[in-house]
């Protein structure tokens, strides 16, 4: 008995981009601009992350609580599909994102130019990692214009570290935030082969 | 718990507790965590008869198993699963690994942890988002 199909070569290839942010960033709209976007709920375990956010008072076991995300996907031909998933933003969640960072090929983090501080989390966090992200300026309509480099000296992106304007609710605009991290990612593969394994550059 | 003791409000969520469709499992029976995108496609035994394997009829399918089961008809993520169900993965990655054990779901492993895609993987995420 068992799964005897169990080496039949994969249908298709599955490949995950992160879509992170704070709180009201655009994360739902743009992945909504380019894919079908679909809610995916996660049942978490409560860790010492959460507490003091979420009342774990006269709860002596193992906690959960429910996480929705925004989860996309688009399909290429029948053979490969990317999926989109939305980083739930507030820090309180940031237990979540090694599960959900697993894997994945690279990041988006969305920047509102008035809200700029609940970047920093994500930035960290991909850094640490060493996790290739690009971060795009959502152009919200009645937000103040900012000089991009203004902001990369204000989030301290590294040099590598594409920063875009975009527009969370046009596909075309979203469209190239894709391309510029599917970019990045290749170009720093093809550095890394350049300057050999000995490069151990933190931060980077 | 604050609030501990009134009724929820239809709209504060579910009434059944996630956890309730899986009798209380939290974990896979086999202890594995599948990834969210791991592929699992049925592989045709339990799909007619809804039974147990070797006319084992004590292993009963929920309607959540058969759900998932359909599902499972052409290959799909774990992740893609969830988000069609609308359960919570923790409890998909518990009923999927049931019906593993009946044979009636095999994971199709993506690639081994850790291993790189490719830059021709890349080259083809290029220009599939070009031609959108």
């Amino acid at each position: 008995m068992g799964s005897a199909r169990s080496d039949i070569p994969p249908p298709f290839a599955a490949h995950k981009i992160l879509i992170a942010g704070g709180f009201g960033s655009g994360k739902t709209t743009l992945v909504g601009a380019i894919s079908e976007v679909r809610p995916l709920r996660t049942e978490e375990v409560l860790t010492s992350a959460s507490v003091g956010y979420d009342d774990v008072s006269g709860v002596d076991a193992k906690t959960t609580t429910t996480v929705a995300l925004d989860f996309g996907r688009i399909t290429f031909g029948s053979q490969l599909v990317l999926y989109l998933f939305g980083l739930p933003g507030q820090e309180r969640f940031s237990f979540m994102w090694d599960e959900l960072s697993y894997g994945a090929l690279g990041a988006v983090i969305l920047a509102d130019v008035r809200k700029l501080d609940d970047c920093f989390p994500s930035v960290n966090y991909f850094e640490k990692r060493r996790l290739p992200f690009v971060v795009a300026i959502n152009c919200f309509d009645n937000a103040p214009r900012y000089d991009p480099d203004e902001v990369r000296t204000a989030l301290d992106l590294d040099p590598g570290v594409p920063l875009i304007l975009c527009d969370a609710r046009d596909v075309g605009s979203v469209k190239q935030v894709l391309i510029t991290l599917v970019e990045a990612i290749a170009a720093r593969r093809s550095g890394r082969r350049r300057s050999g394994r000995t490069s151990v550059t933190p931060g980077m | 718990m604050p609030g501990g003791n009134k009724w929820r409000r239809r709209d504060s969520g579910p009434v059944v507790r996630p956890y309730a469709v899986t009798g209380g499992r939290t974990a896979p029976a086999d202890g594995e965590m599948l990834d969210l995108l791991a592929v699992v496609v049925a592989t045709g035994l339990l799909a007619r008869t809804g039974a147990g394997l070797g006319g084992d009829q004590s292993v009963k399918l929920t309607p959540e198993h058969r759900r998932i089961l359909k599902l499972c008809e052409n290959p799909a993520t774990v992740a893609d699963i969830a988000a069609d169900t609308g359960l919570p993965v923790g409890v998909v990655r518990v009923l999927l690994a049931d019906l593993t054990a009946q044979g009636a779901v095999t994971v199709v492993r993506e690639r081994p942890p850790g291993q790189q895609t490719g830059n021709d993987v890349l080259q083809e995420i290029l220009n599939g988002l070009r031609a959108l």
